[in-house]
């Protein structure tokens, strides 16, 4: 009995993960979102450099952090096959 | 506490963690997978230029990923494609680079063409420069010229309660003045001539709009204060 718990809470993790990627273009995380980057220009400026004076180290880690904490949704933007083909 | 609910704590923090996993990799996107995936290319030509050349597109993808973590390229969009409106096969060297530009009132204050020529001059050169670098690749007789695409949020779009909307600016030269203008033997009035271009608000064309190219080394030279490329990495 509780390895079969354990086996569906594995599958519904699995499935959540799943539907969540699947349905991410659908989010509105966009909406009410008000960070903004302190520097006004790029993302990455903004990082914790400077901010308690000890200038500590960034790694490309956490850019993505930085950027993922900052992503407000996917941005309306032409499709590839505006530009490309195959 | 029932066996259920032992069994639902410990999965919901794993199905949580999943799921921030799955958030974090809509923003982020390792260096593979830039690259266009071969089975996606529609004529031989193409796969045959993806094969023989992924190892040096990866190699890009890599130094873009560490080297210059204020570009982002859109995953499966690095590769061989052709443009859309021209007939045949040609296979251009392409990149497509999303700058990662945030709200800023001074950028906010250009004029349209004027925004598309400084993104444009500031890191489309500099594209068109690192990919004509990549020699063994653009001398390969099946690649006819390079392509660079530059995505950047559109000033006022990031409002609370709105989408943001991208402007995109697309462009293709042939291989030779793509050669020729980096080596400054053709100046940036021929090279603008030549090229063909588009800039896209959003999801609507807007056409070929009045593009000025002048240097700018910023994306060559710019450094984030304190950032520690990942080790083995060669920035240049």
């Amino acid at each position: 009995m509780r390895a079969w718990l354990s086996l569906a809470s594995f599958l519904g993790g699995i499935v959540l993960l799943t539907s969540a990627c699947a349905t991410s273009e659908q989010w509105s995380e966009w909406r009410g979102h008000t960070t903004h980057f302190a520097s006004g220009t790029h993302g990455v400026f903004s990082l914790r450099n400077n901010n308690d004076g000890s200038n500590p180290r960034v790694a490309r880690t956490d850019v993505d952090a930085a950027r993922s904490e900052n992503w407000w949704g996917k941005a309306i933007t032409v499709s590839p096959e505006q530009i490309f083909q195959n | 506490m029932s066996r259920y609910d032992r069994v639902a704590r410990r999965g919901l923090p794993a199905a949580l963690l999943l799921l921030g996993v799955c958030f974090v990799a809509q923003a982020s996107a390792a260096p593979a997978d830039a690259l266009m995936p071969v089975e996606k290319y529609t004529t031989a030509k193409a796969k045959n230029l993806a094969n023989a050349h992924r190892l040096r597109l990866l190699e890009f993808s890599e130094q873009i990923y560490n080297c210059m973590p204020w570009l982002f390229v859109y995953p499966g969009h690095l590769g061989f494609p052709r443009d859309k409106d021209r007939p045949g096969d040609d296979r251009y060297l392409s990149t497509w680079i999303y700058v990662d530009q945030r709200e800023d009132p001074v950028f906010a204050a250009l004029p349209r063409e004027r925004r598309v020529s400084a993104m444009f001059s500031r890191y489309g050169v500099d594209m068109l420069r690192r990919m004509a670098a990549l020699s063994d690749v653009v001398d390969d007789g099946d690649v006819a010229g390079l392509s660079v695409v530059l995505s950047w949020l559109k000033p006022g779009t990031s409002r609370p309660g709105q989408q943001p909307v991208n402007e995109t600016f697309a462009l293709f030269i042939d291989k030779a003045t793509a050669a020729e203008f980096l080596a400054k033997r053709v100046g940036p009035d021929d090279f603008i001539s030549r090229a063909k271009f588009n800039l896209f608000d959003g999801e609507s064309l807007v056409g070929r709009v009045p593009l000025q190219v002048w240097e700018d080394s910023f994306n060559s030279t710019y450094k984030i204060a304190n950032y520690e490329p990942p080790k083995g990495a060669q920035c240049q």
